[in-house]
């Protein structure tokens, strides 16, 4: 038996399915759309125990007790405590599942604040005038300090839009309105850049079903 | 113990994070991964309870028999035949990879493209350049898109390629570098609200 074939027939009979919904709902888009939730949900339990669970909780605590490596056994507490989200289950011990609850957002919230900073701040904030230390070395062309003057007000602009401490009254106003210009030519290149993307995976799927299905297009 | 015991969890864990995260120390380095192992561990119990409850909510819905219930069947056919094959055989199994490549990748890439359609309609609606910011936004997208496309370069001789990278580079990234310094302040002093128990929103209501 050709499985490849079988598979080909496979994803194209729900590749149909799916894109049967453009015409209306109907029995075979249902079906495929309620396929794709429990493949999905199967696929990433599959995927964090093996690449969760199993490597950092149960091979460490077989370790432990085989005698390989002994504190293995410190593995217990996280998976004690994991297991806590089970009391969800039990109306009166509900409450038990802020535990976990609490200290992976404790764990969370701990190591956002340095990546954050790091990454975010400082380093958005170095990229912005990192070219003004070209135009005082003179490295800089006239169209190069244009861009960075631009990157600069840019930046500015958009961040006085976001900043309600104060009202937005004369000059604070007219910064808004240009932040909110900035903030439409972004939202329009993520716009053109999504868009971009979909077709493209539609191309893709397009692609798949008049080749490697059908032999229309080689 | 039901709402002080998780606050200083949480502090504990957040400040463990931090401090660890500023000291080169074998020690505290050690300590920030034994930690991050932890999360690593204490998360797929989370996704386990997630599946548990789907179950729970298929399973009301077969039993109240509500409109189209036998799609459950579906949902739990999907799920159990991933998990029955890919936990006792790893997912370098042959069969999982099957159903990987030939259901589960083209239905996420067909449901993803789907969006095309959908964008296309609610751009005909909303994109009337009916103001000044609507007609940026409007003009902006039709660059990057012609921008992307190779008709694009072939009816404008290379310009909407170039126009593309210069917006994508210059206008556009002081924007997002904008947002992106506003969301992280956000982010920051949310995180701090959170470790110091200002924000208890998590542990929802009740006692």
């Amino acid at each position: 038996m050709d499985w490849n074939l079988i598979g080909i027939w496979v994803a194209a009979f729900l590749t149909l399915s799916i894109y049967s919904v453009l015409y209306r709902d109907n029995p075979f888009y249902r079906f495929a759309e309620h396929l794709f939730v429990g493949v999905s949900v199967g696929y990433g339990i599959v995927l964090s125990i093996y690449q969760g669970f199993i490597p950092f909780a149960w091979d460490p605590f077989v370790a432990a007790v085989t005698g390989e490596s002994p504190t293995g056994f410190i593995k217990l507490i996280p998976i004690g405590i994991g297991l806590l989200f089970f009391a969800r289950l039990s109306p009166r011990h509900t409450w038990l599942i802020r535990y976990p609850i609490a200290i992976l957002i404790g764990f969370g919230a701990g190591i956002a604040i340095p990546n954050v900073l790091r990454a975010n701040i400082f380093e958005q904030t170095r990229g912005t005038i990192a070219p003004f230390a070209e135009i005082a070395a003179g490295t800089l062309s006239g169209w190069g300090i244009f861009e960075a003057v631009l990157m600069v007000a840019g930046v500015i602009c958009t961040l006085t839009y976001f900043f309600f401490a104060v009202e937005h009254r004369g000059p604070v106003k007219w910064l808004s309105k240009v932040g909110i210009a900035f903030l439409m030519i972004g939202f329009g290149s993520a716009f053109g850049n999504t868009v971009m993307g979909r077709v493209a995976l539609l191309i893709q799927r397009v692609d798949f079903l008049l080749g490697d299905w059908l032999h229309i297009i080689q | 113990m039901k709402r002080q015991v998780p606050l200083v969890l949480c502090f504990v864990f957040g400040i463990v994070m931090i401090f660890t995260q500023f000291s080169p120390h074998s020690f505290s380095q050690g300590i920030y991964e034994e930690v991050i192992s932890w999360a690593l561990i204490i998360g797929p119990f989370a996704l386990v309870l997630a599946t548990v409850t789907l179950i729970q909510t298929h399973t009301a819905r077969i039993r109240r028999r509500t409109e189209h219930w036998q799609y459950s069947f579906v949902v739990f056919a999907g799920l159990i035949i991933m998990v029955l094959i890919g936990i006792p055989f790893k997912p370098q199994n042959s069969v999982f990879e099957w159903l990987y490549n030939n259901v589960q990748l083209p239905m996420d890439a067909t449901m993803f493209s789907l969006l095309a359609f959908f964008i296309a309609s609610a751009a005909y609606r909303a994109f009337r350049a009916r103001t000044f910011e609507a007609s940026l936004l409007l003009i902006t997208a039709l660059i990057v898109m012609m921008g992307n496309v190779p008709v694009g370069d072939l009816l404008s001789n290379d310009t909407a390629s170039k126009a593309r990278q210069w917006i994508l580079d210059n206008p556009n990234l002081s924007a997002r570098r904008g947002i992106i310094l506003g969301v992280s302040l956000g982010v920051i002093s949310q995180s701090i609200r959170i470790i110091l128990g200002i924000e208890r929103s998590y542990l929802g209501g009740g006692d």
